[in-house]
């Protein structure tokens, strides 16, 4: 079992089936042949997906899996003197990865072999691709000692022989090994003569530094897992504490009761407003920020808030983009139902969709990398992580012993912890639980308990949860004679509709205080009420009457509310009240909507002159006045048109004109020059040198494999150092050579023509085929 | 009438606290946040409270701590209290006290910090500057003494409210005693006494006629030192001084008057704000009297019109003790905080209503008579400039018919009209034929005809804005305003205390506003009714014409 594919072909049914399991990504489209399925595992996008799952121990633990790879055993040493190479071309055991990590590593190994991230017996192996996933110097280490050409070379994996070795040393050269040891390995040479740099060079000479380039120097592996004493991390990865504030279990759901019916009565509001004025779609997409800042000061609440409200309110489809031209905001059919829900229930269905959308609600009034403003409901804030990242934050709240508040910065901890390689940014984590805290979804930073049922997908339990705890709806006001007045509870729906006719509110809470003034009270007569209405609701409403001053205030409002009115009209008659005796009445004249206003005032709704036509037709002598009251006369100017503005006739100044064509020529020939230039470049380069399509087609056909298994296999052979025969199409055609690749990336190959004693890169997409020496 | 189950409290998340009188655990729960709370506003059915860093601080000072706070607020409120406003309440508390005042034996006055970081903080503050002197170690820093008032206005204004631990200096003793014959203190006048002497300095509030006179008598009898006592004007002196004599044991020798007309000091003085803000020269010529003698208690009448110099003066006075009496601390130019650090905490309050019911104070009738002005006067307002139609509309004519038709309902009773315009006063007391009484008077004259008024010999009188304060009028069982200081809820609240009075057989007491209808003079009526109408005094509302067609009208007893 030499090769990752072979080692999958070995695997049990259920063993293959369990990894396609743990990555999707593989399974998704089937792959042809398992050959196509270790190509695809071995990629980098594949493996980076498998990491990203993998917490703090598996990582580190898969980093000293590619570190060890190859190396000596780092502390019971089989082999003294033994050099690196083919012979010591072992993996670790996970006995060994223990010692390297110093704590059990059994659990993450499984977990990486479920993954295949590691493979092979009680030796592991690196899956191919790994050690390109997890970058140069892997756990903090350097390249392996090339061996010693001189049998009598110290053997500085011993750290003995080490420590005895620096006994000797120039000043300065214990402390460059010591900023090396624990990563990176990566040291600039001293350039200028002196202490540094001799000490360098002792190093150097005792093998205990090699060079990497002219400016490098870098610690071989060995030397620095002798003086790490055979760890490969300093400090045993290990969960980071949480340290919750605790919250009093009992005060915590009611505590988010506020919150959640604020939520709640924030989108209707949003639903009411946009309902009769939806805001115009911005061309990008979003919401206009002006139109936020009015619905913010609508609600009475903040801009943040109501950016949130309106995105859980997008994202769980009450309100959408309505593609009409122009297009707006409006809110869907689907707000009828929801409206219909009772509270609990309407919040469990906002909770939840804000949790599970992909909408970054935080990045409201941010500004994007051009520097414009994002809007709410930006079709470019969708961030699919979103809801892993909240889903995330508020596990780590649901994992604690007790319900408590933990800080963002814990919390974000703790998430890269468990995902170092796609650890969410501090300030998501953040705006997370900021968002949850608006919501309801935790109360002083604790997880509610209808906010741990929508995080376990159990809606009917959230709803229910939030069933206990909101207070019953109150359906009486206490009306008081200062004009203010006071709900002792969640006002009930018609005691809401009422308070919104009629009063203004003060304070809002557990409990609603109002006030009522000559504008609030004016609203009720606006919609329709009478003074009598309103009184009548009033009354229907308040436990103690209607005081006098407010019954007062209402009577006075209503006497004087339309005592001053105003209309529209297309034309007005006024004359002598005698004059227009029978005007109104007319039958015949009924169509021009003739109105008397006063006596001898009338409006009409046809344009003046036509009205004059009309009312001289009917044997009234009417005349046209203007806006003063002039009368104007029957002369009426025959019609002109406006002639087009004429060009200014001065004398064209011939310097100007000139040095306009001089430009003019100038540019021409510019371009053409470029052109010309550009024309030579192609004849140059466009070479007929490259094969056809037909040509790489041809010889494609008897290679063995898709591109991607190529590279599978150049992996492969890079993780394992062998050797391969690499059909290459060049210039002249393809070309066979016998190969040992040293790093593929960024679709290069990088290989030693063992024959020529020559390095050489080539381009992935020259490839045509790749074969082990010894597989033909 | 119903009761909602649960308790009478309802605490809302922005710092309000609701308080339903009628449920069974209303006064238990009103005692147990009066400490902390302020009471905002208290009508009918629910009385608003609010929590302020001020009235936090003030419980502070008073010996409660934020948990007794919070269990308090947890105990009596019907629904779940929000979580933030507790912790709120809990970081404002603690606050307090950070910083103490203390006396150094060697060093003298010091500001010793519990706290080092809220030391260096207040230190490092340009406010501070020139107010503190050496640092004595990391936790102590002398002050002026002459800066300690100051230095406490600004430490409240920064927010690290300092504990006035430096005690206050005796006072050269002077024994008085209340002479309680015929007449003892009341429950709630003790209750203020007991309050401001356990807290050492700060603000009584009690209403118009409940007697904070005695109250500042029995405050003297409890000092039994020298008393510098400072009143709003000469009038209100001698009464102080008729007060004083009637029930202490002081002669008339050992008080005297220091006003613009006397300049005597005795070991009780009372001196008027006038005299003491007199500038000569650009400087205060009366200030000596301050350091005249070594004054162990500093009394001010009405402290929610204590002038600026005043307040000024004040800092300087920060080791003598201090007693504010007023009706209502609401001051118009929002130096209520000034109060607070100069004069003292709020050390004890009572709702209008609850003295009321206790019959201390004389039941009142308000209302507010809407007049239609005449169309020839409306076009005169629509067409007057706008600093000008307040007073237009304040002094229509249509006025001086209704306020005859108000005193004719009240044959029997003393009846007070009470405006700010003199030519229309001077109108009305013409009509009514009734003495008049302003600015210009002669402190003789207006003696001799409230003691006229007093005894009964005249029954009705005429006064412009000189009554608002501090005259005593017994037996005024009706007030007629017809035009006032703009919007000034103070004064409103003041002249409903002229008839505050218990009445010997008693009636209630009548209070009228005659107000333009849709003039600015009704929008002003409306702003200075708030404070007596947050004060539980419903104002009905009645139009003249309604009073024309029927005098009864409006006589009925409120029905709410």
């Amino acid at each position: 079992m030499s090769t990752f594919a072979e080692h999958l072909r070995a695997l049990a049914p259920e063993a293959l089936a369990a990894l396609l399991g743990a990555r999707p990504d593989l399974a998704t489209p089937p792959p042809g042949t398992i050959r196509a399925l270790a190509a695809r595992a071995s990629t980098r996008a594949s493996v980076e997906r498998a990491l990203s799952e993998v917490d703090g121990t598996t990582l580190a633990m898969l980093e000293a899996v590619v570190a060890l790879s190859g190396a000596p055993r780092p502390v019971d040493r089989p082999h003294p003197g033994g050099a690196a190479g083919p012979a010591g071309r072992v993996g670790p055991s996970v006995g060994d990865l223990s010692t390297a990590l110093g704590l059990d590593t059994h659990a993450a190994v499984e977990h990486a072999r479920r993954l295949g991230l590691v493979w092979g017996g009680s030796e592991l192996r690196a899956a191919p691709g790994l050690a390109d996933a997890l970058g140069p110097h892997s756990a903090g280490l350097g390249p392996a000692l090339v061996p010693s050409d001189d049998p009598d070379a110290p053997d500085v994996a011993d750290r003995a022989v080490v420590d005895r070795l620096l006994e000797e040393a120039p000043p300065g050269a214990v402390a460059v090994l010591d900023a090396l040891t624990w990563g990176p390995p990566v040291g600039r040479a001293p350039a200028e003569p002196g202490p540094a740099r001799s000490a360098v060079v002792w190093l150097i000479r005792h093998r205990l530094l090699v060079r990497g380039d002219a400016h490098h120097v870098l610690l071989p592996r060995e030397v620095a897992l002798a003086l790490r004493g055979g760890r490969t991390v300093a400090i045993p990865p290990k969960h980071p504490e949480l340290v919750p504030v605790p919250v009093d279990a009992r005060s915590l759901d009611a505590g988010a009761v506020q919150e959640s019916l604020e939520t709640v009565r924030l989108t209707a509001g949003v639903i009411a407003a946009w309902g009769a004025n939806p805001p115009a779609v911005l061309r990008s997409g979003g919401l206009g920020a002006r139109d936020l800042r009015r619905l913010a000061l609508d609600l009475e609440t903040t801009v943040e808030r109501t950016a949130l409200v309106v995105e859980s309110a997008g994202a769980g489809g009450l309100l959408m983009d309505d593609a009409d031209d122009p297009p707006s905001f409006v809110p869907t059919s689907a707000v009828d139902e929801w409206g219909a829900l009772d509270v609990a229930e309407q919040w469990t269905r906002l909770a939840a969709s804000w949790l599970d959308s992909d909408r970054a609600a935080w990045l409201v009034g941010t500004r994007d990398e051009r520097g414009s403003l994002r809007g709410a409901l930006d079709p470019a804030s969708r961030r699919p992580w979103a809801r892993r990242v909240r889903r995330a934050a508020l596990g780590v709240l649901a994992g604690l012993d007790a319900p408590g508040r933990v800080g963002a910065e814990q919390v974000h901890a703790a998430l890269t912890w468990q995902a170092p390689r796609s650890a969410p940014p501090l300030h998501a984590v953040q705006a997370c639980l900021e968002e949850a805290e608006l919501l309801g979804v935790l109360s002083s930073g604790a997880l509610t308990t209808p906010g741990r049922a929508l995080l376990h997908d159990d809606r009917s339990a959230a709803t229910a949860a939030m069933e206990r705890v909101v207070p019953p709806p109150v359906d009486e006001i206490l009306l008081q004679g200062d004009l203010t007045g006071m709900v002792p509870g969640r006002p009930s729906a018609a005691l809401a509709e009422t308070i919104a006719l009629t009063a203004t509110v003060e304070s809002r809470g557990a409990g609603l205080t109002v006030r009522f003034s000559e504008e609030s009270v004016r609203r009720s007569l606006d919609h329709g009420w009478s003074a009598e209405d309103t009184l009548a609701t009033l009354s229907r409403h308040a436990r103690g009457g209607v005081p006098q001053p407010l019954e007062y205030l209402v009577l006075d409002t209503a006497r004087r509310h339309g005592q001053v009115r105003a209309g529209a009209a297309l034309s007005y008659v006024r004359a002598e009240p005698s004059a227009l005796v029978g005007t109104v009445d007319d039958p015949t004249l009924r169509d021009l909507g003739l109105r008397q206003l006063a006596p001898g005032v009338l409006i009409a709704q046809v344009p003046a002159a036509e009205l004059v036509a009309r009312l001289r037709a009917r044997g009234i002598p009417a005349v046209v006045e203007d806006t003063h009251g002039v009368v104007l006369h029957a002369v009426t100017a025959p019609r002109r048109v406006r002639p087009p503005r004429q060009r200014s006739a001065a004398e064209p100044d011939p310097g100007a004109r000139a040095r306009h064509l001089h430009r003019v020529a100038a540019d021409l020939l510019g371009a053409e020059t470029t052109s010309r230039a550009a024309g030579e470049d192609s004849s140059v380069n466009g070479g007929p040198s490259y094969p056809t399509r037909a040509d790489r087609r041809s010889s494609a056909d008897e290679g063995t494999a898709e591109p991607l298994e190529a590279l599978a296999t150049l992996r492969e052979a890079v993780a394992e150092r062998r050797t391969v025969i690499l059909e290459i199409a060049g210039p002249d055609g393809p070309s066979r050579r016998t190969v040992r690749p040293l790093r593929v990336d960024g679709g290069r190959v990088r290989v030693v023509d063992a024959e020529r004693e020559t390095e050489l890169t080539v381009a992935v997409h020259r490839i045509i085929r790749v074969t082990f020496e010894g597989d033909e | 009438m119903t009761t909602t189950p649960g308790g009478p409290l309802i605490v809302q998340g922005d710092k309000t606290v609701l308080l339903e009188v009628d449920h069974p655990d209303s006064a238990a729960a009103r005692r147990a946040i009066a400490p902390f709370a302020e009471l905002e506003r208290a009508p009918e059915h629910v009385h608003t409270y609010r929590l302020t860093p001020l009235g936090l601080w003030n419980a502070r000072a008073a010996g409660h701590d934020a948990e007794q706070v919070v269990s308090v607020l947890l105990k009596y409120s019907r629904y779940p209290v929000p979580h933030a406003l507790l912790v709120d309440v809990a970081e404002t508390m603690a606050r307090y006290g950070r910083l103490q005042l203390v006396e150094h034996p060697t060093h003298g006055l010091v500001l010793h910090a519990l706290d080092r970081a809220v030391l260096e903080e207040v230190m490092r503050s340009r406010r501070t500057a020139g107010l503190l002197g050496t640092r004595l170690d990391p936790d102590d820093v002398v002050v002026h003494p002459s800066e300690r008032g100051h230095l406490k206005q600004v430490l409240l204004k920064l927010g690290w409210p300092a504990e006035d631990l430096a005690g206050y200096v005796d006072g050269e003793a002077h024994a008085i005693s209340l002479v309680q014959d015929g007449w003892a203190l009341r429950p709630y006048q003790e209750q203020a006494v007991d309050g401001f002497w356990h807290g050492g300095s700060g603000v009584v509030v009690l209403p118009c006629g409940a007697g904070k006179t005695i109250v500042g008598a029995a405050a003297m009898a409890r000092s039994g030192t020298t008393t510098l006592i400072l009143v709003t004007n000469t009038v209100s002196a001698r009464q102080w001084r008729d007060e004083l004599l009637r029930r202490t044991s002081l002669t008339e020798d050992e008080i005297g008057e220091y006003s613009g007309a006397r300049k005597e000091v005795r070991p009780v003085t009372i001196a008027t704000y006038q005299v003491l803000t007199t500038k000569r020269k650009g400087v205060y010529t009366h200030l000596e009297l301050l350091d005249a003698r070594d004054w162990g208690l500093v009394l001010y009448d009405e402290v929610h019109l204590l002038p600026a110099p005043i307040f000024r003066m004040t800092a300087d006075l920060q080791a003598r003790r201090r007693l504010g009496l007023t009706a209502t601390l609401v001051r118009e130019d929002g130096r209520e905080d000034e109060v607070f650090s100069l004069i003292g905490p709020k050390r004890f309050d009572a709702p209008w209503k609850e003295i009321e019911a206790q019959g201390y104070i004389a039941p009142a009738d308000c209302v507010e008579v809407r007049l239609t002005l005449p169309d020839r006067d409306r076009m005169a307002y629509a067409t007057a400039e706008p600093e000008e139609r307040y007073r237009l509309a304040a002094a229509a004519i249509g006025k001086n018919t209704v306020v005859e038709q108000l005193v004719a309902r009240h044959p029997d009773d003393q009846v007070l009209v009470i405006g700010q315009y003199l030519d229309q006063l001077e109108l009305l007391a013409d009509h009514l034929d009734a003495p008049l009484i302003t600015g210009q008077t002669t402190v003789r004259e207006r003696q001799r005809l409230f003691a006229e008024f007093r005894t009964g010999e005249i029954t009705r009188l005429v006064v412009s804005k000189v009554a608002n304060f501090s005259v005593d009028l017994p037996e005024a069982a009706v007030a007629i305003q017809v035009s006032g200081s703009f919007g000034s809820r103070q004064e409103e609240a003041q002249r409903l205390g002229r008839i505050m009075r218990p009445k010997a057989d008693g009636r209630t007491a009548h209070f009228y506003a005659v107000v333009a209808r849709d003039t600015v003079d009704q929008e002003f009526a409306a702003h200075r009714q708030r404070f007596l109408a947050e004060q539980g005094y419903a104002y009905r509302i009645i139009d003249a014409e309604d009073l024309e067609k029927d005098p009864a009208a409006g006589s009925a007893e409120p029905t709410a």
